[in-house]
């Protein structure tokens, strides 16, 4: 990259601090473009490897869902990658015809399904995911289905949209999906970025959704390894669900149980029809490329995608106020330990860069948790803080493993005890300052390759503005001592906690510690 | 350390001052003249591609007081990075003492030096916004300062003095205790570590250095003597590698460099060889019982080393079974065909120091472990059975080729790779290794694909490692007639979970 293209300021808040040599910040050159079918364009060249990180970001997440359908946004993600009318398939119009076929059996399993759960409330099924539950019926339907599926392999050209990536030399090809937003990305050798426009644009816009009900078994699989046989994955889930009373972030990304199994093709159809039109997408690219070319293949390829007919539809529910402390006590394979979750604010909210400034006034090796939890009190081995501000809603979490013998009721007190302080008495100005020397070098270090920044970018735009990377760092600069006052006592609250307690899931008698000769 | 904290926010605690570059544009109009756009992305053409890798020889300097140096000037931002690898590591722990390298390492940076007490080092780093990390690992010792550059001699001064003069707190050193017994005592919770100990313990032996666990009692013997012992003994310029990029000149930072590893207070060992003692576990299918409700399962082999003559081919081979992502066959069956496994994928790393085993793995629900097993073991029966198709090995092929400029792409990533091969002695033994990597790609055949497969895969039975529901795993399915039993080679050994704190195995 040629550093001239890149424009330097000096920080004037730095200088008229005087703690440290003026730092220079440096911008993200970035180009935002809009098609007339309503996609936006954001182009940063960098000129330094030859190699192009290209993405795009869907503004739709699991907030975006409903109870019956949680866990289809990210659902989605995954079908996204299954193919187009022309990859993926030898026979398209055969392939669509099975489909139809398999979407036939399909209405005649979910029927089945249904009863299968009447019998489970009644309790005369015990497990519905126990293969010995289905009834015969359901095995006949399921095994013509799977007859379907075998007929429709025969046509398949099994995962062609990553071969032909591959073969090319693209790397990285990989997708994310959050409460708020979907993003997808990849890097491509510098040569190839009308390869990228026409498989991007393509997906987009004649996608096709095969092999949709193995993906769904995939995703099952991704929930068990996530969250079912991970130490505190089920604890966690269940505590992130109790802190939001009417938002939809109560629901897992990833789905319940019960909603991941029953999704039909149809809904993720609508889905996709709803949250997948242009003027809800922003593309991005970040590398080694010339702007207009870029930009000229970007109006030829997506500009063909015809503009939703349906804007997609805001999100009116908020969090109702936290009137009384939520309290989760659990008992796990996992060391003792406390997180404690607080209601705070949304992205570009204000009192967001206060909140960030104040995390790191109090996590870090040199912050005072650590100071106070681990190296002073040594009631706690490690402390953690997380202020996150998603897109409709916020929170700010503080997070310690007990030091045993110690419990976790002394751990709580002490963080208690820690913020407290911050509603008292001003951050004195070098500590402040260390703080925000760290923010201004991280604003160099975030530019370390392509796909650094793009992701930025996609986050950014995905949670309501890019411009953040490049509007964010002053503020960050500008909070002062009495903000953070401010901030910690009008969000640190009792009333507005949620608190969960790990303790260690005793041993069964038989497995209990006992050396063997 | 404040740093290593902002990037797991990294995404919304970015930091710019000043604005307004950019530049909002209205609605762009479509293009004048638009061309076809083809059906099928092959009809693509694209220009070439000319890409040469930087030469080591351009970026090594060996300094006169004993490491050689990789430097690189970077001047797109005002940072510098320095990488010091040391020929130290797990491997040198005395019985007994097991985790003194770990502790050795984590501290070297942790624990003060001559002249700063461990909190006013920290302090001063973190007003500095300046990262320093160490750490032992089983082979290598590793120490990284990343700083701004308007602070390098300052940092500089920081990284002699931890190397040469660290202080061990014994503050610090008991806290680290502390923290290294709450983790050992993790040991069991997670059937992910469960597994990834048990395939260690499977592909190497009980006996093997690598799988002499620190224990509480060898956590508790460990003092402040004993971190300056092997401190002494081991972190001495001539055990050094240094890799250095930046906002600097070249010529500025190898005199620096030469200053930090002047007169340096005590004399070295050299260390000894790596043992490489190693023993395989004979074939069968070992369980460890874990209460989840998802098996994981490695399936394992033994491996090469990555000088082996037929590296390549091998390299080639697991990526059209399972080591190449999406379009390999391994993902196609277990996780797109049969919707079996979130992550299922192969392994054929060629050891540094001794062999590494070949490892198929997935993660599936304990009622179809041994249906996913049986397809895993097919497809690997199929590479050795059958040649490959060229199209499977071509797109294999090109996605190395057209991968390979990624290797280099930073500053940093060319001179911390260039680095570590002196310290592993690829530049010593293959000084032409990056310049013909393409062509020795290109010139893999479905042949030798065979050949290596026949070779390797087919040598002996597997041994398969299995962590989860023992009672449901043996179940099997209605739907499929595979059973675990009948797969394995050999009979089912039940492998018992050991002791957090001891390691000692438990009663089942």
């Amino acid at each position: 990259m040629n550093r001239s293209a890149w424009k330097q300021t000096t920080s004037f808040l730095l200088l008229m601090l005087g703690c440290v040599r003026p730092a220079v910040a440096q911008q993200v050159p970035v180009q935002e473009h809009a098609l007339p079918n309503g996609m936006r364009v954001l182009l940063v060249e960098r000129h330094d490897e030859p190699s192009v990180s290209g993405g795009w970001v869907a503004h739709v997440g699991s907030a975006n869902e409903r109870p019956g359908i949680t866990g289809v946004a990210h659902l989605f993600e995954h079908m996204m990658f299954k193919g187009t009318r022309t990859l993926g398939t030898r026979d398209y119009k055969e392939d669509q015809r099975i489909i139809q076929q398999q979407e036939e059996v399909r209405s005649a399993i979910r029927e089945e399904e249904a009863k299968l759960r009447a019998a489970w409330r009644r309790g005369d099924v015990e497990d519905l995911q126990n293969p010995e539950s289905k009834s015969p019926r359901l095995r006949e339907l399921e095994a013509r289905f799977d007859e379907l599926v075998a007929a429709q392999r025969e046509l398949l050209v099994k995962n062609e949209f990553d071969r032909i990536y591959t073969t090319a030399g693209a790397s990285g090809m990989n997708a994310f999906t959050t409460t708020d937003l979907t993003g997808y990305f990849i890097t491509v050798p510098a040569n190839k970025l009308e390869l990228w426009a026409w498989m991007e644009s393509e997906r987009l816009l004649h996608p096709v959704f095969r092999e949709f009900y193995s993906e769904r078994d995939v995703v099952f699989e991704e929930r068990r390894m996530r969250t079912e046989s991970t130490p505190l994955g089920k604890f966690t889930e269940a505590f992130e669900s109790m802190v939001w009373t009417s938002h939809p972030y109560q629901w897992p990304v990833v789905g319940w149980p019960s909603d991941i199994p029953a999704i039909s093709k149809a809904e993720a159809d609508s889905f996709f029809a709803t949250f997948y039109a242009p003027q809800n997408i922003t593309l991005v690219l970040v590398g080694d490329f010339d702007a207009r070319n870029a930009m000229e293949l970007i109006r030829r390829y997506f500009g063909r995608i015809p503009k939703g007919s349906t804007p997609p539809p805001d999100l009116v529910t908020w969090e109702v106020p936290q009137l009384a402390e939520k309290r989760m006590n659990a008992e796990a394979e996992a060391n003792p330990r406390v997180t404690i979750v607080w209601h705070t604010v949304p992205f570009g909210h204000k009192d967001f860069y206060a909140l960030n400034i104040l995390s790191e006034v109090l996590a870090t090796r040199t912050g005072r948790l650590y100071k106070g939890l681990v190296l002073g009190s040594e009631v706690a081995t490690d402390v953690t803080t997380s202020p996150e501000s998603r897109k409709w809603a916020g929170t700010f979490e503080i997070s310690a493993e007990v030091r045993e013998p110690h419990t976790p009721a002394e751990v709580e007190s002490a963080i208690y005890h820690e913020v407290d302080q911050l509603k008292q008495e001003d951050v004195p100005a070098e500590e402040l300052q260390k703080v925000k020397n760290n923010f201004a070098a991280y604003e160099y270090r975030r530019l370390s390759s392509n796909m650094n920044i793009l992701l930025q970018l996609l986050f950014y735009d995905g949670l309501g503005d890019w411009r953040e990377i490049n509007e964010g760092g002053p503020k960050y600069q500008a909070v002062s001592a009495g903000d953070i006052r401010r901030v910690a006592k009008k969000y640190f609250t009792a009333e507005n906690r949620n608190v969960a307690v790990y303790t260690r899931k005793p041993a069964p008698a038989s497995e209990e510690a006992q050396p063997q000769s | 350390m404040k740093v290593v904290q902002l990037p797991t926010a990294l995404l919304l605690t970015v930091v710019c001052l000043g604005c307004g570059t950019t530049a909002k544009q209205p609605a762009d109009r479509q293009a004048e003249t638009p061309q076809a756009i083809p059906d099928r992305p092959e009809k693509l053409e694209f220009a070439p591609l000319d890409y040469q890798p930087p030469d080591p020889a351009d970026y090594r300097v060996q300094l006169r007081n004993g490491p050689v140096a990789y430097l690189a000037s970077d001047r797109e931002l005002p940072l510098v990075d320095i990488s010091i690898l040391v020929h130290t590591g797990n491997y040198l722990d005395p019985k007994g003492k097991e985790g003194l390298a770990g502790l050795t390492g984590y501290l070297l940076s942790k624990g003060g030096t001559k002249s700063l007490s461990a909190d006013a080092l920290e302090e001063r780093l973190a007003f500095l916004a300046a990262v320093l990390t160490s750490e032992v690992t089983d082979t290598q010792g590793n120490l990284r300062l990343n700083l701004l550059s308007k602070d390098l001699d300052e940092g500089l001064a920081i990284l002699r003095s931890t190397l040469a003069e660290p202080r061990f707190e014994q503050d610090k050193l008991a806290l680290r205790q502390e923290q290294l017994l709450q983790l050992m005592k993790q040991r069991n919770d997670d059937s992910a570590n469960i597994e990834a100990r048990d395939r260690e313990f499977l592909a190497y032996g009980d006996a093997f250095w690598s799988n002499q666990y620190e224990t509480e009692a060898s956590i508790r013997s460990i003092t402040q003597d004993d971190l300056r012992t092997f401190h002494r003994r081991w972190f001495h310029p001539s055990n050094f590698v240094v890799a250095a990029s930046g906002d600097f000149d070249r010529e500025v930072m190898r005199e620096k460099l030469e200053s930090v590893f002047a007169d340096w207070p005590f004399a070295g060992d050299e260390p000894p060889a790596i043992p490489t003692n190693a023993v395989f576990a004979s074939p069968g299918a070992y369980l460890v019982n874990k209460d989840v409700n998802q098996g994981r399962v490695s399936i394992m082999l033994p491996g090469v080393m990555r000088t082996d003559p037929d590296y390549f081919s091998i390299v080639l081979m697991n990526r059209i079974l399972g080591g190449g992502g999406f379009t390999s066959r391994i993902v196609n069956r277990v996780r797109s065909d049969e919707g079996l496994a979130y992550a299922a994928s192969s392994s054929f790393p060629g050891g540094v120091y001794f062999p590494e085993p070949f490892v198929a793995a997935f993660q599936t629900k304990s009622r179809t472990v041994a249906y996913a097993t049986s397809i895993v073991l097919e497809e690997m029966k199929r590479m050795a059975s059958e040649p490959v198709p060229d199209a499977e090995l071509e797109t294999a092929q090109r996605s190395m080729i057209e991968t390979f400029p990624r290797a280099f792409a930073s500053k940093t990533a060319v001179v911390r790779r260039f680095a570590d091969d002196e310290f592993t002695g690829r530049f010593q033994q293959q000084p032409d290794y990056y310049k013909d990597y393409r062509d020795r790609v290109a010139a893999v055949t479905v042949a030798d694909v065979q050949r290596v497969a026949k070779e390797h895969l087919e040598s002996r039975a597997p041994t398969i490692l299995v962590v989860g529901d023992k009672l449901e795993i043996l179940k099997g399915t209605p739907e499929h007639p595979e059973q675990l039993q009948d797969l394995a080679d050999g009979p089912i050994v039940d492998l018992p979970l050991r002791d957090p704190l001891t390691m000692r195995p438990l009663p089942q």
